[in-house]
């Protein structure tokens, strides 16, 4: 991602995890990408350890304004286990995984 | 001509694709959700044909070759990108290892070069695994993966740009038929006519042909996954541990993430939202006594999706007899991610040429499970 980093001099960035630009969002839109769950999808977005606490609400708002929609009539993606990062050494321990 | 697909997976969009391709200048994919919604935004992104029937055999070498072509024309420049990074069966029992010898002479017999390993050549191909737990090794090096959302990404620009229309957030809730044709579907947003219909619907279908009065004997078996944070390259096959229940796999996808699952009992038709806390250790305690830098990966998300599968565990493909203009592609059994594109060929040349131009597909009509003449399995592997 990011493509645009090289053209111009100062890029917008709006996923800090993955390199995404206002750009790349904006191109994404263009495209027919017009909820949450496709931009996601297509440009990682919220896919970064973060899982989007960052990113997201900042592309609500752009997706909202170019759809001539409001932030909260937008469908937010899903948000999945285990919210944060969990070192697999830590889930290991956990005795759901012993074998019946 | 105006064909309507039902679906905007894998199999629906590569199907409106390769009817773009051949000069349909009318078509629309209608989807309830978003792009990539159903089993394909879900999937492993792995692909490969060592498999046990010729059908299966014949269909995934022509879409490994449509994989490499168009991962190298047009839909390549737009982002899809196929690695044959190979598959690598693990046997972690020295009789595995004599199973592993049967089925590559089958492979070898029907044009896939498989081939048994020693440990040396097996360090060489994954070098952060403990080979101290493995017997022996199968590797298929014609098998590959695709990161499934810049493949998804490639096929929603490249359709486009063919005049495709891809409505989102239309959800299909039945079919209307008036005789032996169907003349319309019926959606959350109104009524949408053709002259041909093609249901790509993933999960979606069964519900979706019994408007019609058509019974097709799928299941949907929810499938888990997880992945851990991108990393480094550290090895390119995808990785089988074959004598573990549930035969355990981790794949590091393009993008860098490890992608880990494993089959856990499940019942068909739970919803792929209700998460099990027990997954997660399940799936990582086999993969972390094989790779025990893994221990220190952090894991990001976990999701489940459909297995959509079959008696005989192969698709249900092409026309329906009851009907004219209607056709099905669904019912991939776990692998219909890998059969995207020869499913997408094969789709357009039975509705424009009248028949595929792969015999083997004739035997995957719906038809065949009234007949009793279910695929054949060359190898029955335990
Ligand atoms: C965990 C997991 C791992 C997997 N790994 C692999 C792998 O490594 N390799 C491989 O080849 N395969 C794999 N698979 C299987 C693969 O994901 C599927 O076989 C494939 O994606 C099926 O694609 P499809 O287009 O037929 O269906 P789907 O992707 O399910 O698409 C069907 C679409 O139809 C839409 N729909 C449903 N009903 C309606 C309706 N009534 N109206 C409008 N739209 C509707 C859905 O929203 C969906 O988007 C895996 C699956 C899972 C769950
Ligand atoms: S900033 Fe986008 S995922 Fe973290």
């Amino acid at each position: 991602m990011g493509g645009e980093m090289k053209k111009k001099g100062h890029p917008t960035i709006v996923c800090r995890c993955n390199d995404v630009t206002l750009e790349d969002v904006e191109r994404a839109i263009e495209e027919g990408c017009h909820d949450l769950e496709c931009l996601r999808k297509v440009l990682r977005i919220g896919m970064g350890p973060c899982q989007g606490r960052t990113c997201i609400p900042i592309v609500a708002r752009i997706l909202a304004r170019k759809l001539g929609k409001r932030v909260d009539e937008l469908e937010l993606p899903t948000v999945r286990a285990p919210i944060l990062p969990v070192p697999v050494h830590l889930l290991l321990k956990s005795r759901e995984g012993e074998q019946p | 001509m105006k064909i309507v697909i039902v679906g905007a997976g894998i199999s629906g969009l590569f199907t409106a694709y390769s009817l773009a391709k051949m000069g349909v200048r009318d078509v629309v994919v209608l989807e309830k959700r978003y792009v990539g919604y159903g089993s394909t935004g879900r999937c492993a992104t792995g692909i490969r044909a060592s498999f046990t029937s010729e059908e299966h055999i014949v269909l995934m070498k022509e879409s490994i070759r449509l994989w490499k072509e168009y991962s190298e024309g047009e839909l390549g420049r737009y982002g899809l990108n196929f690695v044959q990074g190979g598959y690598v069966w693990l046997a972690r029992k020295e009789e595995t290892v004599d199973t592993f010898r049967k089925l590559v002479a089958l492979h070898n017999s029907l044009g896939v070069p498989t081939r048994v390993i020693d440990r040396d050549e097996l360090r060489s191909l994954v070098p952060p695994l403990n080979t101290n737990l493995v017997a022996g090794a199968m590797h298929d090096p014609m098998a590959g993966k695709s990161y499934v959302f810049t493949t998804l990404r490639a096929l929603m620009k490249a359709c486009r740009e063919l005049g495709v229309r891809i409505a989102t957030g239309t959800e299909v809730r039945k079919l209307i038929a008036r005789g032996s044709r169907i003349v319309a579907a019926e959606t959350s947003k109104g009524e949408v006519s053709g002259d041909i219909f093609v249901i790509a619907a993933g999960a979606g279908s069964r519900e979706l042909l019994k408007t019609v009065g058509i019974e097709i004997p799928t299941k949907n078996i929810p499938r888990h996954i997880l992945t851990t944070e991108p990393y480094q390259r550290a090895f390119e096959p995808l990785v089988i541990d074959w004598d573990t229940p549930g035969v355990p796999y981790i794949v590091q996808i393009i993008e860098g993430n490890f992608f880990i699952g494993r089959d856990i009992e499940e019942e068909p038709e739970q919803s792929i939202y209700s998460q099990r806390i027990d997954f997660m250790p399940k799936a990582l305690k086999p993969i972390a006594e094989l790779f025990p830098f893994i221990k220190a990966v952090r894991v990001l998300r976990y999701w489940i999706g459909y297995y959509v599968a079959t008696p005989d565990n192969h698709p249900i493909y092409g026309p329906v007899n009851n009907f004219d203009n209607l056709f099905i592609a669904t019912g991939f059994s776990g692998h219909g991610y890998m059969m995207g594109p020869v499913t997408g060929k094969i789709i357009a040349e039975w509705i424009l040429e009248g028949r595929p131009s792969i015999p083997q597909a004739e035997k995957l009509t719906l038809d065949r499970f009234e007949r009793g003449a279910l695929v054949r399995e060359l190898a029955v592997i335990g």
